[in-house]
Order: structure tokens, then sequence, then C-alpha cells
């Protein structure tokens, strides 16, 4: 009976032990890929034209500004943002490259702001190429300035 | 030297060989109908003004060649008047056909032995008689006193109309086809001083007569019993009567059936026909291409064979100036479609191209020769067509209403595709809309616009030149008005 008993332990234990086995082995696998730490991507959250920044924020936010407004911003919000990193503001008048700032993000979340000084000769039509340190194009914001 | 001939040669268009034969065969039917007509000697007088009067020109006198012209054109127009009764009686007496084809002939014969069987007798019994065969003028004019006979030619009548006691006998008669038509005629008399001295009232009338028209008088002599002939300006006594015969029917235009006189007739006639075309020929060479002409044309060049998948992005010209020169009848004929400047393209590459004009790219007018084209040479682009996406833009302008801020706008479609050369879609990287005017707006709404594009470049298929855009407007906050 005690011989009995015993090899009906070691046939469970060899069952267990041959149920479990492989499933240990391939869980190891599956979860080989997801066990190391996804990198996080650089996620744009906003990118408004407006005419003032007031506590981080962004005021009056447009499409069309009038040359009267004297000052314009880009204003960008970044949700996600792994690692420090460079980003460009350039802004081109009719076609034509104006100005190009370079804007620092760090981690996690980051917003940042450009600006411009608007002269009469301004008048016309702009746009705005909001683009990471690969020269990858985020978004373009198009605005007009009038009378 | 060849070549040039060989150019001329070619340069002689259809309608110049018709032109030139069709005058000939005028100026040749002229001759059949006038010829034997004091009308025609003056033509041919008229023929020859005009030759100098080319002759003047050509050689540069001008003033002569001005003066012969104007003699000529008053000289025709004074023919037509002198001549006139000669002119109608030609184009009278022949049937419509006679005008066009065929020589004049006599229909009737004149009964020839007849006469000159008479008019023999009457010179040996010595009976005066004055006979008057008509040419081809109109007598009715310088003759007068006539009396309407009518009767068919017998020797028995002519002798009586002569006879001594007959009332009419010292008159003319006048002979046509196979009838005496008038007997008793008056004809004019000559005023020459230097005729011999025994010709009488007879032979004046018949030299008067003679020298007056183109009618051929025969004078019996009363007192010599001779026979004389007066036609034009000559006065010939005639003592064989076959040679009498053979002169009448040379005059009235019988023809002879000797087989000699036929083929005579033929190789006048056939000179006559080259010395037409000949003349014409020669009139025609000075009028069209005596005189070259130079001008010069504004043409439009046509670029042809471009690679399809190729567009032309420029050109140095589009039109070029040729220089021609012809005839002043040619170059004044010349059509706007005659001249073409065609450029062939299917050796040209994508990029700047450089053509040379060569003869082989101008088409002209026969006739016409290119003395020089301007410019010499062509530059030409072409570019690769490529279709290329490009975002669209409201082009905003005017004032907006200082309480109001213009916070979004919305396209139906918000890129475009446009087809052109790689260059001219190289540098574009936007599409703006036609100018939206900000002062109307006071509200949220939406307007539809059109797309300003380049006329060199195309909207692909699928999409359109115009955009809806929707735009939102909102009050502006009290604190943010500037």
């Amino acid at each position: 009976m005690r011989y009995k008993s015993s090899t009906i332990c070691c046939v469970v234990v060899f069952i267990i032990f041959c149920l479990f086995l492989p499933s240990q082995v391939l869980t190891k696998e599956d979860s080989g890929p997801s066990s190391a730490p996804a990198p996080e991507k650089l996620i744009l959250g906003q990118a408004v034209m407006c005419e003032r920044i007031e506590a981080f924020l962004p005021e009056n936010m447009a499409i069309v500004f009038s040359v009267k407004v004297e000052k314009i911003f880009c204003f960008t919000s970044f949700d996600s943002v792994p690692e420090e990193i460079f980003i460009s503001h350039k802004w081109f008048f009719k076609d034509k490259l104006v100005t190009k700032r370079k804007l620092t993000l760090k981690p996690p979340k980051w917003s940042t702001f450009s600006g411009i000084q608007l002269r009469e000769a301004d008048k016309g039509l702009w746009r705005v190429e909001i683009t990471g340190p690969a020269g990858n194009v985020f978004k373009t914001l198009r605005f007009s300035v009038t009378d | 030297m060849m070549n040039k001939f060989w150019l001329f040669f070619l340069s002689i268009r259809w309608q110049d060989i018709v032109d030139i034969l069709l005058n000939s065969y005028i100026l040749f039917r002229l001759y059949v109908l006038f010829r034997g007509t004091n009308a025609l000697r003056v033509f041919i007088g008229i023929a020859f003004l005009l030759f100098f009067q080319r002759i003047a020109f050509l050689i540069g006198l001008t003033l002569t060649s001005w003066a012969i012209q104007g003699i000529t054109g008053v000289a025709a127009l004074i023919i037509v008047v002198i001549f006139r009764n000669e002119i109608r009686s030609v184009f009278q007496t022949k049937n419509f056909k006679t005008v066009f084809w065929g020589t004049p002939q006599k229909t009737v014969s004149t009964p020839v032995e007849i006469i000159a069987d008479s008019v023999y007798e009457m010179a040996q019994k010595h009976i005066g008689a004055l006979i008057v065969f008509p040419g081809k003028e109109d007598l009715k004019e310088l003759v007068q006193s006539g009396l309407p006979w009518q009767g068919l030619i017998s020797k028995e009548m002519l002798t009586s109309i002569f006879w001594h006691d007959n009332p009419v006998h010292d008159g003319a008669i006048i002979i046509q086809d196979d009838r005496v038509t008038q007997v008793g005629v008056i004809l004019p008399l000559s005023q020459q001083k230097n005729l011999p001295s025994s010709f009488g009232t007879r032979h004046r009338a018949a030299v008067g007569m003679a020298e007056n028209s183109d009618a051929l008088v025969i004078v019996v002599s009363e007192e010599k019993g001779n026979v004389v002939v007066a036609y034009g300006s000559k006065i010939i006594e005639v003592k064989q009567k076959k040679a009498l015969e053979r002169r009448i029917q040379k005059h009235i235009g019988v023809r002879i059936s000797k087989k000699n006189d036929s083929g005579k007739e033929r190789f006048s006639l056939g000179i006559a026909a080259l010395v037409c075309v000949l003349f014409v020929t020669w009139v025609w060479f000075t009028i069209t291409r005596g005189l070259d002409t130079m001008t010069s044309f504004e043409v439009p060049v046509e670029y042809m064979n471009r690679n399809p998948e190729m567009e032309i992005v420029d050109t140095s010209i589009n039109k070029a100036r040729l220089h021609l020169s012809g005839p002043d009848i040619l170059i004044k004929s010349i059509r706007p479609e005659q001249v073409r400047v065609k450029l062939d393209m299917s050796n040209a590459v994508a990029g700047p191209n450089t053509f040379a004009f060569n003869a082989e790219n101008i088409t002209l007018p026969p006739g016409i020769v290119l003395k020089k084209i301007e410019p010499s040479v062509v530059d030409v682009t072409l570019d690769m067509i490529i279709t290329k996406e490009v975002p669209i833009q409201v082009d905003w302008a005017g004032k907006l209403n200082k309480s109001l801020i213009l916070t979004n706008i919305k396209l139906d479609a918000n890129r475009i595709q446009l087809t052109g050369s790689r260059l001219a879609l190289e540098n574009i990287s936007t599409l703006y809309t036609e100018k939206v005017f900000l002062d109307q707006i006071d509200k949220s709404g939406l307007i539809t616009v059109k797309l300003l594009i380049d006329s060199s470049l195309k909207i692909a298929q699928g999409f359109q030149d115009t955009v809806t855009v929707t735009y939102t407007v909102k009050e502006r906050e009290q604190k943010s008005v500037k």
C-alpha cells in the first residue's frame, strides 16, 4: 500500500512536472520581449498659433492675425517626451524660411513656444513647421497676417 | 547657275502654266480673227510699244517707261474707237464657235472664174468696170449712193451692168459671196498726187477705196482695156486671168485646194501660235518674275513631335522673322497659313536644348525664297511632366472686425494634386486660394473660393479648382483686445 501511495505520489509529481515545465519555458519566451522597457515616443499634444502666452498657456488662438497685434506665437505642447531633445519651429513667410527657432524639450512632458514681432511688411501668408531632431515634420500650422 | 535655273523651274506653279496657255490662246484667236485687217497691224504696233515699255522699265528708264505706258493706254482706246466697225464686223460675221475655234472660212464660194472671165472679156471690149470685194471691214461709211441688187453672179449680168447705156455703169459694184449686192456705188477718191496721169476717175476711186479699207478693187480701163487691182497701198496691173483668180481667192479667204498652200497655211498658223506663246510667256515673266521684292514676315514657331512625357518649359522665342524674296505679285499674294516655321523636337532631351533653323523647318509657297531667318537659333527647355500633391492654404485679406477672432477653418479638401513640369512644380510647396476678404465676416460660415493655379500647371483628375472653407469666428475676450 505504501509502495502504491509513493508510486502514485511520484506519478503525480511527474505529471505535474511534465505539465508545468514546458509552459514555464514558453512563458519565458513570450515574455522575453515584453519584459524589456518599451522606448517612449515623442508625442505632440497641442500646436497652435496664438496672440499671447499666459501662464504657459496659449491665449487668443487664431488663424488670422492683425498686424496690429505686434507679436504672435507658436505654442507646442508635447504629451510624452522620452528624453531631453531639441525640436524646431520653422517660420515661413510666402514659402520662404524667415526664421528657425531651436527649442528644448525635457521629459516627461514639456510645453514650449516661439514668437515673432510683426511689422507692416509681414502681411501675407505664413506657416510654421514643427520639426523633430531628424527633420521630421510633426505638424504645419498655416495662418495669415492681415490689416 | 544650274541650281538657280532648277529652282526657278521648280517654282513654276500649275496656275502659271494655265495662265500662260490661256492668254496665249486668247492672243492667238485674236490674231486668227483679225489677220488681214488694219486693226491687227495696229495691234501689233501696240504690242511692240508694250515690249519697249517693259524693256525701258527693266533697264531703269522710268520716264520713258511711263510715257510709253501712257501712249499705249491711249492708243488702245483710240484703236477701239477708230476700228469699231472692223472689230464689230469681225465679231458679227463669225458665229460663236468661230470666235473660239477654227479658222474663218467663206461658206459660200464666190464664182471667181466667172468674175475673172467677165473682167477680161470687158477689158477686151473696152468696157470700163469697177468691182469691189469687201474685206473684213464694214464699208457702209465709205461708200455712197449704192443701189441694192442682190443678183447672182453671171458673166452676162456683169457685162450688162457695165454696158455703156446702163444708168449705173459709171458706179462700182460690190460683190459679196456669190452675189452682186450693190450697183452704182460711189467710192471715195484718192487724194494722192503721184498717181500715173493715165489713171482716170475710176482708177482714183479704186485707189481711194483700197487706201481707206481692206477691200480689193478691180478696175477695167475703158481706154486701155487693161485690168488693175488695188489693194491696200498697192496698185498692180494683172495681165493673166489665172493671176487675177488667185488674187481674188486669196482676198476672199477661199481655201485653195492645193496641198502645198494648205500646209503653208498651217505652218503660218503654227508660227503665229508659237509667237503668241513666246510673247505671253515673256509678258508673264516680266510681270511676275521680272522684279524680285523683299519682304519680312513674323511667323509663330511651331514646336512639333515633342515627347508626350515632356513639356516645353521655356523658349527663347515664340515668333521668328523671315526675310523672303520673290516676284512682287507672289509676295503680295502670300497668305499667313502658307508660311510656317516648324521645329522638330523629336531629338530634344529634358533640360535646355538649342536648335538651329534650316530650310527643312520653313514652309513657303512656290516661287518664294528664304533669304534670312531671325534669330537663326532657338533655345528650348523641356522638362518631364510629373504629378505633385500640395497642401491648400486660404489667402485671407482685409481687416476682421476688432471684436472678432477667427479661430478655426476647415477645408473640404486639404490637399490637391497638380500635374506639370518638374521644374514648375519643384518650387511649389503650397497652393493658395484667391484672396478671401475678412471685412464682410461677422459670424461663422462657409465660402467657396477658387484656387490660384499657374497656367503651366493642370489639376489632376478627381480634384477641383475650388475649395469650400468652413470658418469659425468668436467674440474676442475683452481683456485680450489690444
